[in-house]
């Protein structure tokens, strides 16, 4: 189980889900916030802070959004640290 | 009807729900498994279903379990009068996957009264929403649209569905039954150099004073720090042992010692054996308290005591206001008064310190020992 943060992220990046991750396991994909499925504990703190409804639960990702399940687990963590990133 | 007393299961069961409601707030029960919302308003719109989360979810921790081991009959009547006042069509117990065993005495006691739900040990964390998509065939709405044009987190009650955690389901039928208020909270002491205890703690007690109890050297482990709450969720406890210190709030459920320099979350494969002596009362044992008159979600309650009054404990020192959520608040020591400030009653004395106690027990002891002739 993890969350996946989705398409309404693109733009926003408001960044209240970083804040609140207990594990840091939110990280800065450039358009968009990244949760890293490895380190998700499933704790849910971060689903009701995003501003835009953009975080789902990865087994409740609507079907035109199921490619950031399949990002989410592809991407290359090991070169960023958690957090706000650049943006 | 809603004072604070004995009653028996009849008597329980006599009750109109708003008068349970009001037992439950004069008592100061507050989610105990972290969340610290006030239960009684949970109960304001009754439900079909009462589920019990039971799936504590910290690496390490025993505190609730222990709990239903040492309190299967409490738990039995309180789902019995719950129904009755309440009117739930159905209670739950909810365990994980892997607790099946240690709560197969409740297994055997089910039926008519309840039913059990084993939650995969992926729901590894004990979110209510997450546990209900665990164990039953609704889910909580992400979000709900309310009446004034807003939008709010989809809740329990959603779902038809009020959640407590164990803990706090002890608290209420302590409450109706004992007519006992809330005034200690089961935790657990565990982590770096620490063998794992688990006490039921006077609210408000002193975190170096329960490390002390719990045989660290508090003074001279520098290298320490402890945290309010396990490896994953947790808020700041003492960053270093020996400097500051901090107080048992409504919603601790931990004390976990840590290298300072290390992040809770490196403790993620944290295991821990039950302890054999089970849970230790420190009630009576304990120097003194903060209590908080407040809490998150909570306005604080309205002192009723004053610097240098001598309080007993379980007696009542402050009451709710109407204002926002608001529980009454009691004395989880004895001793005098000490300050109000900041929304914290010090009480001080409440017990005798540890050492004294122990000075005391022993000249008794000697005392006692016949003398030679």
């Amino acid at each position: 189980m993890a969350w996946v943060i989705t398409e309404a992220c693109i733009g926003t990046k408001q960044a209240a889900c970083v804040q609140v991750c207990p594990v840091d396991c939110i990280y800065d994909a450039g358009d968009h916030y990244i949760i890293n499925p490895a380190e998700c504990i499933d704790c849910r703190m971060c689903e009701p802070e995003c501003p835009v409804e953009a975080i789902y639960s990865d087994d409740e990702v609507p079907e035109d959004m199921q490619h950031y399940i399949t990002k989410a687990h592809e991407f290359d963590y090991s070169e960023i640290a958690p957090g706000f990133g650049s943006n | 009807m809603s004072a604070m007393k004995q009653r028996s299961l009849e008597e329980v069961k006599a009750l109109s729900a708003e008068e349970a409601v009001e037992i439950m707030r004069q008592a100061g029960i507050v989610g105990a498994g972290g969340g610290g919302f006030p239960t009684y308003f949970k109960y304001k719109a009754p439900q079909q279903h009462l589920m019990v989360n039971a799936t504590e979810s910290e690496p390490g921790y025993w505190a609730d379990k222990l709990v239903h081991k040492e309190h299967l009959e409490e738990f039995l009547q309180l789902f019995e009068a719950m129904k009755a006042i309440f009117g739930f069509e159905q209670v739950s117990m909810c365990v994980h996957e892997k607790d099946r065993e240690w709560f197969a005495d409740y297994a055997e006691h089910a039926g008519d009264l309840y039913d059990m739900r084993y939650a995969p040990n992926t729901y590894a964390m004990g979110e209510e929403k997450n546990l209900i998509k665990g164990v039953t065939d609704t889910k909580v709405p992400r979000f709900m649209d309310t009446p004034d044009g807003k939008r709010r987190p989809g809740l329990p009650l959603d779902a038809g569905i009020i959640m407590n955690n164990s803990e706090t389901l002890l608290n209420v039928y302590r409450a109706l039954f004992l007519g006992k208020p809330f005034t200690t909270k089961f935790l657990q002491v565990y982590g770096e150099e620490t063998e794992i205890k688990v006490y039921e703690a006077p609210i408000g007690a002193s975190f170096a004073e329960i490390l002390e109890i719990a045989g660290i050297d508090v003074e001279n482990s520098r290298h320490l720090a402890v945290v309010d709450g396990g490896p994953y969720l947790h808020e700041k406890g003492i960053d270093e042992l020996g400097t500051g210190d901090a107080y048992v709030k409504r919603t601790t459920n931990a004390l976990f010692v840590l290298l300072k320099y290390k992040q809770g979350k490196e403790y993620a494969d944290m295991e821990t054996d039950p302890p054999e002596e089970g849970i230790v009362s420190l009630v009576g044992n304990v120097s003194g308290a903060h209590v908080p008159l407040g809490g998150p979600a909570l306005t604080p309650a309205e002192p009723i005591v004053s610097e240098g009054d001598e309080v007993e404990y379980e007696q009542k020192i402050g009451e709710p206001v109407d204002e926002g959520f608001s529980v009454g608040v009691w004395a989880s020591v004895g001793g005098t008064i000490s300050s109000i400030e900041n929304d914290l009653v010090a009480i001080a004395g409440g017990a005798i310190a540890q050492e004294e106690a122990e000075t005391e027990a022993e000249a008794e002891a000697k005392a006692a020992r016949p003398r030679p002739r």
